[in-house]
């Protein structure tokens, strides 16, 4: 699917993982931004990604319990970014252009660099 | 002794109690059981000394949790189960099933009242 | 198709087919039995050839890992649901599996039994951290066939063939009591779940795309599920009709893991006995590898982390993090004194639960067209697939009443 295509936002983009141009998984498409309002045009303006996008989206007191083990924190991916719509959402740009590598990296500082085959 | 159990069973069977401790007196016989084979196997010299002193470890204490489940500990299958724990680590299988077989009748003719 | 590659691949699935909750339940259900439970291993078999061949097909062709798949087919809520009690599910299974390691250590060393099974998880992570994913997977899954030994055993014993046949043949005892009908009910159910675990599902499926797989694999796929998990499954069905020739005369129902050595130490003595200890301890230490490796697919999948084993552990770093994190869970879980045969029931009965949460999105994308083109759902897969989800979903709701009225199995 290409960009200005119509699309169905919940079956087709919704929960979609997402891949970076070099085919790194760097999340899921939590939410969408949208532009327009009823009986206008809408677009999809930006990808959400970051359990700061699950409100809304699930009741209240689990939100709550979910912002307070992995926090509240919302990264934007503008849709000028999305080369393809798929099975995956793929992206044209490196996964920390798009500033969706950070916590993948700050993980990273607590894994030795040896041993493995 | 099985006279006292054959007049004491059709009093167990209609109080509240055994009905409870079925899967207990079961899980006894069925511990007796495995012990019996496990000490008949080793006398075949078919068993590592390891894995017959872990087995006779594992059931005894197995056994011990069962028997501290049942609400009638005093009842005549907590007498067997009982006397089933006080028998040494390398009891014969046949002083072993005799307790077996005890607990079997126990638990049959609870399960047909 | 490679012809190393293929015998590899089915020796693995028969080599890991066998873990706790089988050997479990198979000694039991021979023992109380008889030859009688026979067929729902079997027809629990055919059922996660379906659904293993599907999750394979799935990863080859769409390229789609199973917890990918549910979030996006059933979305955040009902998603997250479903991610919660699968984590549940498998690490009390892998909390049971390590239990399970510490029990037949403890058999085969004398070491006490909580000090082997944290042994066997420091083993297990550095073998998990040391090796990439496909060695992970042959390591343990061709050890585990030691367990050759109980089919040995059971046609050492020899058993009445004919009565054995007739256990293939799906039917309920005659003249059981109402009890002892709910049991065979209860495990009719257990058996099920031990058999298509949804663990079984998320590894299977990621291992595919761990190994890169492609449409040309899909026969690889096919006969690894098929061939496999059917000669696995005579493994599970071998121990249960020894355990009906050597433990139900003698009044045994096997109340402890390490009674199902018996089996083989009957007929052959010490090697016996050591092979089949050996055989269930590498049979074991592969399940839980694949229960800890299933969680940390999940999670990572479901929030769409870099993932799998064919990487570096530093290059996924929070799904290294996520499987390290499990695996000391279930070691903590097992260390609280939880008796294995309780976390095996646990395990069974929160499995069947979740299983259709499981095949439901998985059984949809393979039927979808879109994503699978030509190689969709045909009829058999449709068919087959379509009867056990309604099978596993009458399993889930008769549980948890089938649980409580047997008293976990014990009538």
């Amino acid at each position: 699917m290409k960009l200005g295509d119509p699309l169905k936002l919940v079956s087709q983009l919704l929960d979609l993982p997402i891949l970076d141009k070099d085919g790194r998984w760097c999340g899921i498409v939590d939410d969408v931004e949208l532009e327009g309002g009823p009986g206008k045009p809408t677009r999809v303006m930006a990808l959400l990604v970051g359990p700061g996008a699950y409100e809304g989206r699930m009741p209240g007191f689990v939100f709550r319990l979910v912002r307070a083990v992995a926090g509240g924190r919302i990264v934007r991916v503008p849709v000028s970014e999305i080369a393809n719509i798929a099975s995956a959402v793929k992206l044209n740009c490196k996964a920390e252009a798009a500033g969706l590598h950070r916590t993948e990296d700050r993980a990273r500082a607590w894994i030795p660099r040896w041993g493995a085959l | 002794m099985r006279w006292i159990l054959v007049l004491t069973i059709p009093l167990a069977a209609c109080s509240k109690g055994p009905a409870a401790d079925l899967p207990s007196i079961g899980e006894a016989r069925s511990l007796g059981a495995e012990w019996a084979l496990v000490n008949e196997q080793a006398a075949q010299g078919h068993l590592t000394p390891t894995y017959v002193e872990t087995m006779r470890k594992q059931l005894r204490r197995q056994l011990q949790s069962g028997l501290a489940s049942m609400t009638q500990p005093d009842s005549p299958y907590g007498d067997e189960a009982r006397a089933l724990l006080s028998e040494p680590d390398d009891a014969s299988p046949e002083a072993l099933r005799r307790h077996v077989r005890a607990l079997k009748q126990i638990e049959d003719s609870l399960e047909s009242a | 198709m490679n012809p190393l590659e293929l015998t590899l691949g089915i020796m693995t699935a028969v080599g890991g087919f066998v873990d706790i909750s089988e050997l479990v339940f198979a000694a039991q259900a021979g023992s109380i039995f008889g030859y009688a439970l026979i067929w729902v291993f079997a027809f629990s078999t055919i059922g996660i050839m379906a659904f293993g061949e599907m999750s394979g097909r799935v990863a080859a062709v769409a390229k789609q890992p199973v917890f990918n798949l549910i979030r996006h087919r059933l979305g955040l809520k009902l998603g997250l649901v479903t991610l919660v009690a699968s984590l549940l599910s498998t690490v009390i299974t892998c909390a049971a599996e390590v239990g399970g390691m510490g029990l037949i250590l403890n058999h085969l060393t004398g070491a006490p039994y909580l000090l082997m099974a944290a042994a066997s998880v420091a083993v297990l992570m550095a073998s998990m951290w040391i090796l990439p994913f496909k060695w992970i997977e042959r390591v343990y899954g061709l050890l585990g066939l030691l367990m050759i030994v109980f089919a040995a055993a059971l046609v050492a014993i020899h058993p009445p063939w004919d009565r054995l046949a007739e256990g293939f043949v799906p039917r309920v005892p005659t003249g059981l009591s109402a009890k002892k009908l709910l049991q065979f009910a209860y495990f009719g159910v257990a058996i099920l779940s031990a058999v298509m675990f949804p663990y079984e599902a998320y590894f299977y499926s990621s291992g595919g795309i761990e190994e890169e797989w492609g449409p040309k694999d899909l026969l690889t796929n096919r006969v690894t599920t098929t061939v496999g998990f059917g000669l696995g499954s005579l493994l599970a069905i071998a121990i249960l009709a020894s355990a009906a020739q050597l433990f139900g005369p003698a009044n045994v129902a096997p109340e402890l893991p390490g009674s199902a050595a018996l089996e083989a130490a009957i007929p052959f003595g010490r090697t016996g006995l050591l092979l089949a200890l050996l055989g269930m301890l590498f049979a074991v230490a592969g399940a839980a590898v694949e229960t800890c490796m299933a969680n940390a697919y999940a999670v990572a999948q479901f929030f769409g982390w870099e993932w799998g084993r064919h990487k570096k552990p530093w290059e996924a770093p929070r799904f290294t993090l996520a499987w390290i994190a499990l695996f000391l869970l279930a070691l903590l879980i097992a260390m609280t004194g939880v008796e294995v045969m309780s976390l095996v029931e646990y395990a069974v009965l929160f499995s069947i639960i979740v299983l259709p949460l499981t095949y439901l999105p998985l059984m949809l994308l393979a039927g979808d067209k879109g994503y699978m083109r030509e190689h969709a759902n045909k009829w058999l897969a449709k068919g087959l697939g379509w009867t056990y989800f309604v099978i596993v979903c009458a399993a889930a709701i008769a549980a948890i009443p089938l649980y409580l009225l047997t008293s976990g199995g014990q009538a």
